[in-house]
């Protein structure tokens, strides 16, 4: 009786497990498919039948994307913006956390309040005052335009993220460093920042995979070739009557490779970010 | 020193401590030092804008640097209650929104479980659903537009049509709108699925298993332990998922663009797809203001809405 | 020892701007074009032209900036309202009112002292798409127009011995062609935007508005234009014509000319060379637009040289549009599929001589332009798409084309006041 539970048991865990590896296909697939056509040469139709592996593998469309000196340059332009992005979030944020967490100042509530209701609105629906903006401090085309739109875009999530994170920190430590006479710049930098490692972790990966795959902003103000961004180059290998998809995709993948190896390293970083998140509500 | 003068510095400063509001043991201006940076990129580039586009929905504004711009009033907000176009397009997002959402919470929980109850790989499982929920929105557009492809080598028409024998013939997915809401809704899912489902997961395994053993001793079979234990104690999870997935919903605005351009025959406009071709297309940067704002409201209503809908006492047990 | 290091590195860092800042007395102008960035018109531009330009004008630089066509107009737009603007642009002839009526180009007739002597010189059509309220804002810079293209195999494979000189003969190649198979199209199209359905509109007599276009009224929804568009539904709907009018065929227009799918199109002169380009075995044949009750009219297009308003270099600016005036200009440009604008040209041994521009230059003398009117995008959207729902049977013709008059009729009354 017992072993015949345990056998149902385990055979409804291996069920479980197929359903799932089957899954984890279905959710793979799409992506293995572009992993293949980067590696189909004059992709401009879909082959029928549809092939995961090319039956000609070439390189050349990886070639023409990275032999592009527009695209080089994008690649480029998409690593100083998110690497300045990532930056300054992580710091700006981190401050504003930190006097959300250990401070009382008049007119906190009515900030926490307005940061909150406006993180319900769209970033989209802030686009056309930003270009306004943008254009009256001849900030469009230049990728600062991008870099400080995205930080402040990401102060109020990220700040929140992080109060949760140092509110919950023992104050002991704070406290005893305070009465030994220290300031609180150097509790902050010394003392709470250190320990927030994981918080602060996830705020930076976020913070640069957004700017690193942001589009709609960058599409609206940069105009210049020297200044466009990923996204923009890989959109802008789409034809106007026929796309090489495999020149698409192969530059797809090149913006894609960090994004997944950060992925790899920091995902442990990921989950607990959004589960703190969640949790805090 | 003075000692005179030391007593008489106490009380000011007393009287500055409760104006200000602040913990004592720091100078008033500590908090702020702090927020100043962050704050004033945030001033600049988010509430001053949200306000400034205020301004500008009371124009008929001329984007080119030195001309004028004519003040039309309400006019911009009457428009917008005319404008069939507007209503039709928040009818497209609302349903797109509803779809996926649904979606994802079913996909996401249901994965959630099956990954819960393994114990193997369970790491691997969620770091392949979550990858797509990391790429990019520009990327996985076009994945999708070439997946869908009109020709009979479309890999949805190939496995549709060739495979499965489902239809009888390749479709055109982007070219009609209906179609296209396939392939869009499709996308927006399976970009999803992963993020839910991590969150799910969290939840799920925040909940004592001692509480499934009792509730079994008792006599209570699968469902009702999922029912009655499962979806009670992450309810709060659940709101919040659903809370930022509607929010995520009515920001579908990528995918719409780079796979229908809100065609064919604007049918499958969205909300910020309208207003953006309003704005940078018709150049009326007057009424995507106003539109911008009725969206704004609309939206934070609906969030406030789902938060009182969803709100009860926390579950002791 | 950490302080010699960090000298070293801040007299290196102040090297580096001392390195990078060149002599500023050359001037650089912008020069924005939608010309894709691999195609012989911009190596000719980027290599031949501009060195010439170039080398007669030490000092001057011309930086050559291509953008695909889709974004083009929004892209300027953008720019320029960020005080970010070109010098130069080449615009679509459609582009020009719009952008005049912003106040965003330089009127010529104005800042240039010897304009009247250029102008002199061009067609009078193309040059009237640069003119706006009174006062002309560029110079035409290339023209084409749309020709029949017939392909010779289908033709032979179904027995069609000459190419159509009336819309009705193009008609009743449809038993012919159909008789080759299911898949195989008449006549193809990618849409019914303007550049698609007007050469039809206007050969069947019709227009979109009168000839000072104030009113769509009468004339959109008119007898001949209904007619039009009645042909039009009911080539698509029988099978006659390509479904990629409205978007659902499996390649695109002129691909499926190539690939002997489609038996004809309409089409410009670029079309030779991509055929040489991609298709070499390939002979395009050309004949004039089909005629129908209206006689055979077909759309001018083209592109003009404006300069922009906010351009710091206006000198300058005006020195690249009077080379872009000249003959070696021009002809370098018509080698590349660029029919000139400059009636002097076509006595050149060139022009007489040439394989394929007589038929264009043929159509060119009844081919008419799109509405010269600042509001053309966005009447052209309600052309678009009102055209779509009729051949999708969505709408019966009449009711879509007086929804559409009523609309355009709103548009043009916002400007008129």
């Amino acid at each position: 009786m017992i072993s015949a539970n345990r056998r149902a048991y385990r055979n409804v865990n291996i069920a479980i497990f197929v359903i799932l590896c089957v899954g984890a296909l279905l959710a793979m697939a799409p992506m293995l498919y572009m992993v293949g056509t980067a590696f189909k040469p004059d992709a401009y139709l879909p082959e029928f039948p549809p092939q995961f592996i090319p039956e000609q593998p070439t390189l050349a469309n990886f070639e023409t994307a990275l032999t592009s000196r527009n695209f080089v340059q994008a690649f480029l332009n998409s690593v100083i913006v998110a690497v300045s992005t990532s930056a300054l979030v992580t710091t700006l944020a981190s401050m504003m956390a930190y006097a959300f967490a250990r401070f009382e100042f008049r007119g906190k509530r009515f900030l926490f309040y307005t940061m909150l209701v406006m993180m319900m609105i769209p970033s989209m629906m802030f686009i056309i005052p930003q270009f306004i903006v943008a254009s009256r401090l001849q900030l469009t085309n230049k990728l600062w335009g991008l870099i400080l739109v995205y930080v402040a875009g990401g102060m109020a999530f990220n700040c929140f993220l992080l109060r949760g994170f140092f509110e919950a920190l023992p104050r002991e430590l704070e406290e005893s460093a305070l009465m030994d006479g220290a300031n609180h710049l150097t509790i902050f930098t010394r003392i709470v920042l250190p320990l927030s490692t994981p918080a602060l972790s996830t705020v930076a990966v976020f913070s640069f995979l957004g700017a690193w795959d942001e589009y709609t902003w960058a599409l609206t103000t940069l105009t210049d070739e020297n200044v466009r961004t990923l996204p923009i180059a890989i959109a802008n290998f789409r034809g106007v009557h026929a796309t090489d998809w495999g020149l698409v995709f192969a530059a797809s993948l090149t913006a894609v490779i960090p994004t997944v190896l950060l992925f790899i390293f920091f995902q442990r970083y990921f989950v607990q970010g959004l589960t703190a998140g969640a949790i805090r509500g | 020193m003075n000692p005179g003068t030391a007593v008489t510095r106490q009380p000011l400063l007393k009287r500055v401590n409760t104006l200000l509001r602040y913990s004592p043991g720091h100078r008033w201006y500590v908090p702020y030092l702090f927020l100043l940076p962050g704050l004033t990129l945030y001033i600049l580039w988010m509430l001053y804008p949200l306000v400034y586009e205020l301004y500008i929905s009371f124009f008929d504004w001329n984007i080119m640097p030195g001309q004028v711009s004519e003040f039309v009033g309400l006019e911009n907000y009457r428009e917008i209650f005319a404008d069939s176009n507007f209503w039709f397009a928040l009818r497209n997002t609302a349903l797109y929104a509803l779809v996926t959402v649904i979606g994802q919470i079913v996909l996401g929980l249901a994965v959630a479980l099956l990954v819960h109850r393994v114990i193997f790989a369970r790491r691997v499982f969620r770091a392949i659903y979550y990858l797509p929920v990391v790429t990019s929105w520009v990327v996985v557009a076009f994945l999708f537009l070439y997946m869908f492809n009109a020709q009979a080598g479309g890999l949805i028409n190939y496995l549709l049509v060739s495979v499965f024998h489902v239809l009888p013939e390749p479709v055109a997915w982007l070219g009609n709108p209906d179609t296209a809401w396939v392939a869009i809704d499709a996308l927006g899912i399976w970009k999803g699925v992963g993020w839910s489902m991590v969150l799910f997961l969290a939840a799920l395994q925040g909940i004592p298993v001692e509480l499934y053993e009792a509730a079994a001793i008792d006599g209570a079979d699968e469902k009702q332990q999922f029912l009655h234990i499962t979806l009670p104690l992450i309810r709060a999870t659940l709101l919040f998922v659903t809370v930022m997935l509607v929010i995520g919903g009515f920001n579908v605005f990528i995918s719409v663009y780079l796979m229908t351009g809100g065609g064919p025959l604007h049918r499958t406009e969205v909300v910020l797809s309208y207003m953006y071709n309003r704005a940078f297309g018709r150049l009326r940067f007057g009424y995507g203001a106003s539109l911008s704002y009725v969206l704004a409201a609309i939206i934070v209503t609906i969030n406030f809405v789902q938060m009182r809908l969803f709100r009860r006492p926390t579950i002791e047990y | 020892m950490k302080a010699k290091w960090i000298t070293i590195l801040l007299a290196l860092a102040l090297l580096i701007p001392l390195g990078l800042s060149q002599a500023q007395e050359e001037v650089v102008l912008q020069f924005w074009h939608t010309y894709n960035e691999t195609s012989p018109e911009a190596e000719m531009l980027v290599e031949t032209l501009i060195p010439m330009f170039e080398e007669a004008h030490p000092g001057i630089r011309v930086e050559s900036v291509p953008f695909p066509y889709g974004e083009f107009r929004q892209t300027m737009l953008t720019a320029l309202a960020g005080g970010q603007g070109p010098d130069l642009a080449r615009l679509d002839i459609i582009w020009s009112p719009e952008f005049a009526d912003l106040g965003l180009l330089a009127a010529l007739d104005e800042v240039m002292p010897d304009f009247q002597d250029y102008a002199d010189e061009v067609f009078p059509g193309p040059l009237s798409t640069n003119t706006y309220n009174g006062h002309t804002y560029g110079l035409p810079l290339d023209t084409n127009t749309r020709v029949f293209m017939y392909n010779t195999t289908l033709y032979e494979q179904a027995g069609i011995e000459a190419p159509p000189a009336t819309i009705d003969e193009l008609a009743a190649q449809c038993d012919a062609i159909k008789g080759l198979g299911d898949n195989y199209y008449v006549f193809a199209d990618g849409g019914t935007y303007g550049w698609a359905v007007l050469p039809w509109i206007w050969s069947f007599g019709g227009d979109i508005t009168d000839p000072e276009i104030t009113t769509a009224s009468g004339y959109l929804n008119g007898e001949a234009t209904v007619a039009a568009y009645e042909f039009l539904y009911e080539m698509v709907s029988s099978g006659c014509f390509s479904p990629s009018f409205i978007g659902a065929a499996e390649v695109d227009a002129s691909t499926s000319y190539f690939t002997d799918i489609t038996a004809s199109i309409l089409d410009g002169p670029w079309m030779f060379p991509i055929a040489e380009a991609q298709y070499p075995d390939f002979t395009i044949e050309t004949a004039l637009m089909p005629a129908g009750d209206g006689g055979s009219i077909s759309v001018v297009g083209g592109e003009n040289i404006a300069m922009f308003a906010s351009t710091a270099h206006p000198e300058e600016a005006l020195e690249f549009i009077r080379f872009t005036q000249s003959d070696e200009y021009q002809l370098a440009m018509s080698e590349t599929g660029q029919l000139t604008v400059l009636p002097r040209l076509l006595e050149t041994e060139y022009y007489q001589t040439h394989p394929y521009y007589g038929i264009f230059l043929r159509q060119l003398e009844t081919a008419r332009a799109r509405l010269p009117h600042p509001a053309w995008t966005t009447i052209e959207e309600v052309l678009t798409d009102t055209g779509q729902l009729i051949l999708r049977g969505e709408m019966s013709v009449q009711d879509a084309l007086d929804a559409a008059a009523e609309e355009i009729d709103g548009i043009l009354a916002e400007y008129a006041g």
